[in-house]
This record gives C-alpha cells, sequence and structure tokens, in this order.
C-alpha cells in the first residue's frame, strides 16, 4: 500500500512539471484583470514602490498636462446644444476638438525631469520576445479599444535595456528621464519621451 | 563511491537492451518537449524580427492580423486591396514621414513577388533597425527589372542578367505565365533571414504594366500588346496591397490611426505592428498550450516507462542485490546504486534529447527557411529551455527514488532466501 501511494505521489510529482513549464512560457495572456478604461493606483508609501522610489519622484497623469491646456473653454465656445446630429458644423467641431487633441501640450515643468510613472503597454519595436520601444498610456484598452487620449497623455519610451515578456496592455512602472520632444507643434511642444532605467511589472498597491 | 559506480556501470551494461530503450524513451520525449519550446520561442523572435521601424501599417479594412501575415510575412492571400487615392491621402497626412506602399498578389514558381517603390530599399528595416543591403546589382529603376532576395536567387540559381517570367496568383505548377513579358534580374539582395528572402521586388509600374491587358482576370485574345508599347500607356498603380507607413513623432501613431480608420473615401484600416503581432500571438497561444500538454504527458509517459523498467529490474535482480548485501553492501549502498542508475539515464535520457532538438533543428532550419522564410535559432538552449531540462532531470531523479526504497525495503530480507 505504502508503494501504491508512492507511485502516486510520483505521478503528481510528474503532473507538477506543466505547472513549472507554465511559470516558464512567457504569458502574451494577460490576465483580465482589468477593465478597458481602468486607471492604474498610484503606488503606497513602501511596498508597492520599486526599488529605485527614491531617486525617481512618482508623477501622475494628470501632471503631464499643461497648466495652460483647457480643452473645455473649446468644447464651451462651440454651442454644442444648438447643434443638430450631423450638423455640418458639429463635425466642423469635432474635427476641430480631434486636432486639439492630437496637438495637447505638455507640461514644460517636467521637461528633463526624472520620473516615474505607471501606465499599460502599446508595443512598437521589439527584439524577439523583449521590447525596445513602447508607448505607455493611463488606462487599459487606450488606442486599442477606445479612442486614443489626448497627445499629452501618451509617452514614447525608449528602453536601453531591453524589456523582456512585455505584452500589450501590461501594466508597467516605468522610472527614467522624460524629455518634452524639440518639435513643436501650433499649439507647444506635445509629445513626451521617456528614456526608461528600469521598467518594472506594475503590483497592485 | 567509486566502486558503486562501478558496479552501477557494470549492472547497466549487463541490461543494455533495455535500459537503452528505456533512455530512448526518455531522449524522444525531452526531444518534444524541448522542441516544441524551442519552435514556439524561435518562431516569435522570427516574426518579430521581420518589421522594424514601421509605425502604421494600412490596408483595406478587415483582420489586422491577416493583413500582417499577408503584407509583411508574405503568408495567406491577399482579401483585398486599396486604391491608389487613398495612399496619395494618406502621403499627406500630416506627421507622415514616409510611405511605402506594397502590391502582392503575383508569384514566381512559388515565390511572392511583391510590388513597391524604390523608397522600400530605404526605409524598410528588419530585425534590429537593419537596413536592406544589396550584395550584386543594383534597384530596379525601368519597368520589367526585379531585384531578388537572397533565398530567390540562390535557390533558382539566378545571376543579374537573367530573364524571369512571373506567374498570376500565387503556388507552384501550372499556373497563368505573364511570360510574354520577361523580367531581368537587376539585383540581388543580402541574407536577412525574413520573408524578404523569399520575395521578388519589382516596380509598381511593372506590376501594373503585366496586368493591363489582363482585363477581367485572364489574357483576352486579340488583345495583347506588346511590350515595346506598354511605355505608351499610364502605368500609374490603380491599387495597392498595404502600406508602410512611418511618422516624424512615434507618438503620434494613434492620431494618424483614428483618421486612417475614419477615412471617408475607403473602408481602411491602420494597424500598429507591435500590437497586431500579440493579437496573432494571442490567437496561436491556445494552440500552443495544448502541445505543451501533450509533450509534457509524453515526458510523464517517459519517465513512467523509465520507473516501470527498474522495478521489473528488480525482480531479476534479486540475487544481483542479494550477493551485494552479503559481501558487505549496506542497504543504502543499494538504495544509492539503484538511485544512480534511475539517476543518470533520466539525466542522459535529457541531454541526448536536447541534443537531438540541436540536430534537428539544423536539418529542419534550411528548410523552415526556404519554404517560410522564418529562422531557427542552432544556438544554446534559452531560458525555458534550461528550466524544462532541470524540471525533467529532478522528476526523474524523484522517480528513480521509487524503486530504490524498494529495493532498500526489500535487500534486507529478499534474495538471501530464495523461494523455489
Amino acid at each position: 500500500m505504502v508503494r501504491t501511494a508512492l507511485l502516486i505521489a510520483l505521478l503528481a510529482a510528474a503532473a507538477a512539471l506543466p505547472a513549472a513549464a507554465q511559470t516558464g512560457g512567457r504569458g502574451t495572456a494577460n490576465p483580465p484583470q482589468y477593465q478597458v478604461g481602468d486607471r492604474l493606483e498610484a503606488a503606497k508609501a513602501d511596498k508597492a514602490a520599486p526599488k529605485d522610489a527614491g531617486r525617481y519622484r512618482e508623477v501622475k497623469w494628470d501632471e503631464l498636462i499643461s497648466p495652460s491646456w483647457n480643452p473645455e473653454a473649446i468644447i464651451k465656445s462651440m454651442n454644442l446644444g444648438l447643434m443638430m446630429d450631423g450638423d455640418p458644423r458639429a463635425n466642423a467641431a469635432l474635427e476641430k476638438l480631434r486636432q486639439e487633441w492630437d496637438n495637447a501640450p505638455g507640461n514644460p515643468a517636467l521637461d528633463g525631469a526624472e520620473v516615474r510613472l505607471a501606465g499599460f503597454v502599446v508595443p512598437l519595436e521589439r527584439e524577439g520576445n523583449a521590447l525596445r520601444e513602447f508607448l505607455l498610456v493611463p488606462y487599459f484598452g487606450a488606442c486599442i479599444h477606445v479612442p486614443p487620449p489626448p497627445a499629452n497623455q501618451i509617452v514614447h519610451v525608449v528602453s536601453p535595456k531591453p524589456v523582456p515578456n512585455a505584452a500589450t496592455m501590461d501594466a508597467v512602472w516605468v522610472s527614467g528621464k522624460l524629455a518634452l520632444s524639440a518639435t513643436a507643434t501650433a499649439m507647444g511642444r506635445s509629445s513626451y519621451r521617456l528614456t526608461a532605467a528600469t521598467v518594472e511589472a506594475y503590483r497592485k498597491p | 563511491m567509486k566502486t558503486l559506480l562501478g558496479l552501477a556501470l557494470r549492472s547497466a551494461w549487463n541490461r543494455r537492451l533495455t535500459l537503452g530503450l528505456t533512455l530512448a524513451a526518455v531522449a524522444l520525449s525531452s526531444l518534444l518537449l524541448l522542441g516544441v519550446e524551442r519552435l514556439r520561442a524561435d518562431l516569435r523572435a522570427s516574426f518579430a524580427m521581420s518589421v522594424s521601424g514601421v509605425d502604421l501599417v494600412v490596408g483595406a479594412r478587415g483582420s489586422p492580423v491577416q493583413l500582417m501575415l499577408y503584407s509583411v510575412f508574405r503568408m495567406g492571400e491577399v482579401s483585398q486591396n486599396m486604391s491608389w487615392a487613398s495612399v496619395q491621402w494618406l502621403e499627406q497626412q500630416p506627421g507622415v514621414a514616409w510611405t511605402v506602399p506594397v502590391s502582392l498578389g503575383d508569384s514566381h514558381r512559388g515565390y511572392p513577388v511583391l510590388g513597391t517603390t524604390p523608397a522600400y530599399f530605404d526605409r524598410f528595416r528588419y530585425g534590429d533597425r537593419r537596413e536592406l543591403r544589396l550584395v550584386a546589382g543594383r534597384r530596379f529603376e525601368g519597368v520589367f527589372e526585379a531585384v531578388l532576395g537572397a533565398e530567390v536567387a540562390e535557390r533558382l540559381g539566378y545571376r543579374l542578367g537573367e530573364q524571369i517570367a512571373l506567374a498570376h496568383g500565387s503556388g507552384e505548377g501550372p499556373t497563368a505565365e505573364h511570360s510574354d513579358r520577361p523580367f531581368v534580374v537587376v539585383g540581388i539582395l543580402g541574407r536577412t533571414g525574413t520573408p524578404v528572402d523569399r520575395s521578388v521586388h519589382v516596380s509598381l509600374q511593372s506590376m501594373q504594366a503585366l496586368h493591363l491587358d489582363w482585363a477581367g482576370g485572364a489574357p483576352i485574345p486579340g488583345l495583347a500588346i506588346p511590350a515595346p508599347m506598354l511605355r505608351k500607356f499610364d502605368l500609374t498603380p490603380k491599387s495597392v496591397t498595404a502600406v508602410f507607413v512611418g511618422l516624424d513623432n512615434r507618438a503620434a501613431v494613434f492620431g494618424l490611426q483614428r483618421a486612417v480608420n475614419g477615412h471617408g473615401g475607403e473602408a481602411l484600416m491602420g494597424v500598429l505592428p507591435g500590437v497586431a503581432l500579440d493579437e496573432l500571438w494571442q490567437l496561436v497561444a491556445v494552440a500552443e498550450r495544448y502541445a505543451q500538454l501533450v509533450s509534457l504527458l509524453v515526458v510523464a509517459v517517459g519517465l513512467t516507462g523509465l520507473v516501470a523498467v527498474i522495478l521489473a529490474g528488480l525482480n531479476e535482480r534479486r540475487r544481483e542485490l542479494a550477493i551485494l548485501r552479503s559481501v558487505g553492501a549496506r542497504p543504502l549502498d543499494i538504495f544509492a546504486l539503484l538511485a544512480l542508475e534511475g539517476g543518470t539515464l533520466s539525466l542522459a535520457g535529457s541531454v541526448l534529447g536536447a541534443a537531438l532538438v540541436w540536430v534537428l533543428v539544423l536539418m529542419l532550419g534550411p528548410w523552415l527557411q526556404a519554404n517560410y522564410g522564418l529562422t531557427l535559432a542552432s544556438g544554446p538552449p534559452g531560458a525555458t529551455e534550461w528550466r524544462l531540462l532541470a524540471g525533467i532531470i529532478a522528476v526523474g531523479v524523484a522517480a528513480g527514488l521509487l524503486p530504490s526504497w524498494r529495493a532498500y525495503r526489500l535487500s534486507l530480507a529478499d534474495g538471501m532466501t530464495p523461494r523455489l
């Protein structure tokens, strides 16, 4: 009887191999823990904060918006209440709003700042399974399932060290130096570029 | 310990046939497990390598994954083209740095023909932003000039100046050849390890000229236009399959994507290559899981066989073990002897399996490269493979403890008092 029990135990051990392989296998299958539109909570004091928290200041996505940018003023100036669906003026207004969105200016105060930012990954350049460039967006599903956020809410991350095992819409902490693009559009310098020192998986605080 | 090893070896040599077969079973099951993992990792790396520096791939509206598959990886069939007017519209969008239209659908002896503009050679990147490089000749300039990928040139033995006929549609065998309009090979590209190696590159104008008198999808008798007359026609392409787009600022890609998706003139779609690849992997992941599961089960079967063989061997070795006991071997020595056997077998089996993977990759790699433009790396095992290898050995050693334990318990009394 002891032997039978041992045999069963061994078979169970063999069955445990799949589990080992699962952890070994990189997951593109992102566990559906986020809903479209979900944002990441800020790190609470200690345990969720990555090790290099001291050097990099944690910034919230709202801080990336230029204090002078006020899309509401434009919306208010449009008198949308007086228009019908399909009104050419409504379409023109929408077009104007889109342009405003695509050129939304960034916050000059953050140019050159060393920051830490949590967001979701949209991959750009890969090296095997590792990522060298990606866009960081503030909420889950942005740009893929729902319209993209304004330009100042998209950060182009370049990581000199390739980030292993990253897939679309993975939640990460990125620490590094933030820079506003040198090229200015009509409304200001709108796009952020972040040279990443570290990229870590985001853990729920 | 040394005596023990010698004993174990000589005893094993006595039973070489059974143990050899068990070793083969373990080796083959490890081959399957490691091979599946290698294939999985390399296919991903190979796909990811095929495109770089392209911010958006634009094509007719449909499945993003499919658009990527045929425009970048040259797999599957083109479902729908987009009009030239849309290409011109796209070029004028703010923020667009460059566009490279590509047109697919024809083939040469099974190799896909890619109609494009000379800008393709400047803009297209693969791997770690590496550029395409000509090893011989020049780019196409005029009509009916072709630049070959490395694989095409090598396989078909083409040199510069050779005349080749393109065929309508894809696939090998009797296809409708445009044999009245031969192309001249003017350039050969260096090897990239991507689908570019398998492509025949021609200009969009050539592509248009090729199909001028093919109204209704077939050459119409009496309407054939002699080749020298072709240049008098307007060879502006009417449609293309897809357009690769590069931006001044990569973060602006979503704005353009939305503009493309909302384009009023034609149903278009913009795809971020990285995102489409992830979608593809999500589709493939299910099949991968099954392959992994099956190969894990096969490993379990292999190791169970190993244990069964050693256990069965115990019976025929009763005398042997009893003699060992009688000349002074402790029960623990017997235990170690058998554990050594099981451990060595699983170690040798899995290492042999890993070696087989390596051999197989060396043998199969060129074929995959030639037929699908995918590269298998014949390098050392990756991190996951090491983990799997360690897992097989650990479970094998653990499983080997079962017969050892049994022998340990039995060897005290059994065999000394044979029941005849």
